[in-house]
């Protein structure tokens, strides 16, 4: 199980990764949406692992919170761009 | 038996994670990017879940929760992506 941490753990440095090199708003938000899946998914295996119901409560409400405020964000930006308030 | 199940569902979920994430370091467009990650991101936590699933029945609850949510939420979300940054006719209908 430790080994599938592991590899779970390689999995996200990529989209980390991503969002640190391209600095087009869209890749990288693509990159931060693959993190938050990524993290909450992990979240809910150490939580298995140690058999915490509390640790899996927190990975589940990241799945959910977290994408929420991702999509606000998505909207935010949207509008801005059409507000022309940053150059492309 | 169950154990070597939860292990192999694991793992093909690390497979479908790794085939959607890699294609995110190369040049292509956002919307090629996107598919293949939200593909790859939903299909492979919902088969790591299910590998969980079989670990601990117990916690069932917990996990067809998170399973429900991954499903909605992921899907909603990279919908919400695609057309946030779809330039073009996306820009006139208000």
């Amino acid at each position: 199980m430790n080994g599938i941490i592991i590899a779970m753990l390689l999995a996200l440095l990529i989209p980390i990764y991503e969002a640190y090199r391209d600095s087009h708003i869209w890749q990288k938000m693509l990159a931060f949406a693959s993190i938050a899946t990524k993290t909450s998914m992990m979240i809910l295996v150490v939580s298995v692992l140690r058999d915490d119901w509390m640790i899996g409560v927190v990975g589940v409400l990241i799945l959910s919170v977290g994408n929420a405020a991702l999509m606000l964000l998505a909207h935010v930006i949207k509008r801005s761009d059409e507000a022309g308030l940053y150059e492309p | 038996m169950i154990d070597g199940l939860s292990y192999g569902l694991m793992i093909v979920g690390l497979i479908f994670w790794f085939w959607g994430t890699l294609p995110l370091v190369g040049d292509r467009s956002v919307l090629f990017k996107l598919h293949s990650l939200s593909v790859s991101d939903t299909l492979g936590s919902m088969s790591m879940i299910a590998g969980l699933l079989l670990k601990i029945p117990r916690e069932w609850p917990l996990l067809v929760l998170a399973l429900i949510s991954l499903a909605i939420w992921n899907t909603v979300l990279g919908y919400v992506l695609a057309y946030c940054s779809y330039r073009g006719e996306g820009e006139d209908d208000e």
